[in-house]
């Protein structure tokens, strides 16, 4: 079964009188265990299809469905839950806090859930991303590609279904930039998650299973 | 368990402060100044008004009876002397007949108001010796005729046409203190009837109520005795003083606004410079409300710290009036000033945290692809 499944999903933004639609009826879906590359010029539409895939925004029209379940009409807090439990995030610029230590960035998504303490997990997966030593270290005490590091540790914390990642090389260079896509694709197959990656890297294409192309809001 | 897990909305409030510490000691030190003004006048106030209640404590007390509009004579006979003692049963009643009597020492004399009274005790305070107690020898000097007199205690002066040792200095000061020159004891003075008598009661309120219950007594349709009393004039200073820490409050809380504006704009800004932090954390599933709790708790920590601050100031600078005032520092912590101290801690913790709901509210409602973006 799919995680995530788009179907006909339109996304229309009102620029003043104007109105402008970024994706015009796209169908996607992303399984277990695989890495999709999406691609495109800039303006193809790319970054708002990632957004729809992590329940950051909301279609205009079609169905977005989690795990089986329908979420296109969730409101906004039930939204959040569902990141919260079954979505992990990279971005470009890591997105790191600077007031906490690389354990407690990776902590960060269920700081507020007192149910569960994941901080033995964070520990866990720093090391597995090999930051075992630097565990107490705040973001300008680390490199680019350290801090990328300790943001996978952090879009695995929860035990996603799927991680989104944005442009996850794009601020790193070429060999920096593979050591990345190394330790994404470990992750992948040792959790079992599903990647969705918008990205202009080249490189990046070559470790997806599947590269999805998008030219003006529409699929090619 | 640790503090991270139990109040993460805490711990991070606090560690956001941290990271701009300059910024948090200029918007902690407007609550300061806002918490000083209110409290620290408050106490001003209250300072002020412990002072006069110590002056009028020894008269309001009292009430006075006098001859009314119309009396058969301009005096008080023994007749109506006894009958106030019926009346005021329960307090003490002191005749006074006053007169005008020449009075001289070896080096010089003067021209005084003279007092005759039973029992000069109850009625002032001694300077300089000791007022007789029962009286019936010697007199009592106010520090004036004293003076003209060049007398002190121990000396021999001449009232009339008798002479006398003087017993006692009287002190003066206090609103309402009596001013004759010179006490005597019965029956130097050689006068029909009585000009006052004195009514001394447990408080105020029965000083009050003994002298409308004597008008009551004399006075059917006629003025045949009039009466005054001070139990009104300390209701009307303490309503006076009541106003003044009112108007004083106002000012401070005047400070207290313009410290809330900015903590708002400092929270405002500090939550514009967050925006991709606190994007980061509604992307990755923190809640609206935690993100509301976590930046109301930094207004909350800003205004326990200025409010805590203000109020340590407040208390050492009312311990430094008292100090001057009356010499006893530790006066600031009578209830009445205290409260003052609360008081301003309270509408600096509650002015932050006022402050600090509207940027909370933008920050945890901006959407999380904005954020990020940007």
């Amino acid at each position: 079964m799919s995680v995530i499944e788009l179907s006909d999903v339109v996304k229309r933004y009102n620029n003043g009188d104007e109105e402008i639609a970024a994706l015009k009826g796209v169908d996607l879906a992303v399984n277990r265990g695989e890495m999709v590359a999406i691609i495109g010029p800039s303006g193809s539409g790319k970054s708002t299809l990632l957004n729809v895939i992590g329940l950051l925004d909301t279609p205009t029209e079609g169905t977005v469905t989690l795990d089986g379940q329908d979420v296109t009409d969730l409101g906004t807090d039930g939204l959040t839950d569902h990141r919260r439990e079954s979505i992990g995030f990279v971005f470009q610029a890591y997105h790191l806090l600077p007031i906490f230590t690389a354990v407690e960035n990776v902590a960060v998504p269920s700081m507020w859930d007192s149910t569960v303490d994941r901080t033995d997990r964070a520990r866990e997966l720093l090391d597995r991303v090999g930051l075992g030593e630097r565990l107490s270290h705040k973001p300008n005490q680390l490199s680019g590609g350290q801090q990328q590091r300790v943001a996978i540790a952090r879009a695995l914390v929860n035990e996603p279904h799927i991680i989104l990642a944005d442009e996850p090389t794009g601020n790193l260079d070429q060999d920096t930039g593979a050591t990345i896509l190394d330790e994404l694709t470990r992750m992948k197959n040792e959790e079992n998650v599903a990647i969705a990656a918008v990205t202009h890297d080249e490189q990046l294409t070559n470790y997806a299973d599947r590269t999805v192309e998008l030219v003006d809001g529409v699929r090619r | 368990m640790d503090p991270r897990q139990r109040f993460p909305s805490v711990v991070m409030a606090w560690r956001n402060l941290w990271r701009n510490r300059l910024r948090t000691v200029l918007a902690a030190l407007g609550i300061v100044i806002g918490v000083v003004a209110i409290a620290g006048l408050g106490i001003t106030g209250s300072a002020l008004r412990y002072g006069t209640a110590q002056q009028f404590s020894d008269i309001t007390n009292q009430a006075t009876v006098m001859p009314g509009e119309d009396a058969d004579q301009r005096h008080l006979t023994e007749a109506q002397v006894s009958a106030i003692r019926e009346v005021a049963s329960n307090a003490t009643v002191i005749p006074i007949k006053e007169g005008s009597l020449q009075a001289s020492s070896h080096t010089a004399e003067t021209y005084t108001r003279v007092e005759q009274v039973t029992h000069p005790s109850d009625l002032y305070s001694a300077h300089r010796g000791t007022i007789p107690q029962p009286f019936r020898t010697g007199v009592l000097l106010n520090n004036e005729t004293a003076a003209q007199l060049n007398v002190t205690v121990g000396d021999l002066v001449i009232v009339g046409d008798q002479s006398y040792k003087v017993r006692a200095i009287l002190a003066e000061g206090g609103i309402g203190f009596r001013s004759s020159g010179v006490v005597v004891s019965p029956p130097a003075l050689d006068k029909q009837g009585y000009s006052s008598v004195t009514i001394i009661a447990e408080d105020g309120d029965a000083a009050q109520h003994l002298a409308n219950a004597t008008e009551a007594r004399f006075n059917t349709g006629e003025e045949v005795v009039r009466t005054s009393s001070f139990g009104g004039l300390n209701q009307r200073v303490g309503s006076l003083f009541s106003t003044l820490n009112l108007v004083l409050l106002g000012i401070g809380s005047i400070s207290l606004v313009v410290a809330g504006v900015s903590i708002l704009n400092i929270m405002l800004m500090s939550t514009i410079e967050r925006r991709s932090e606190i994007g980061v954390l509604r992307a990755v599933g923190v809640r609206r409300q935690d993100v509301l709790r976590m930046i109301l708790t930094e207004a909350t920590l800003l205004g326990l710290i200025g409010g805590a601050v203000g109020a340590a100031l407040s208390a050492l600078i009312g311990a430094v009036l008292y100090n001057a005032l009356y010499s006893s520092p530790m006066l600031v912590f009578r209830w009445a000033s205290a409260r003052y101290l609360l008081i301003g801690f309270g509408f600096g913790a509650f002015a932050s945290v006022l402050s600090g709901i509207y940027p909370a509210w933008k920050a945890a409602n901006k959407r999380p692809v904005e954020a990020i973006r940007s």
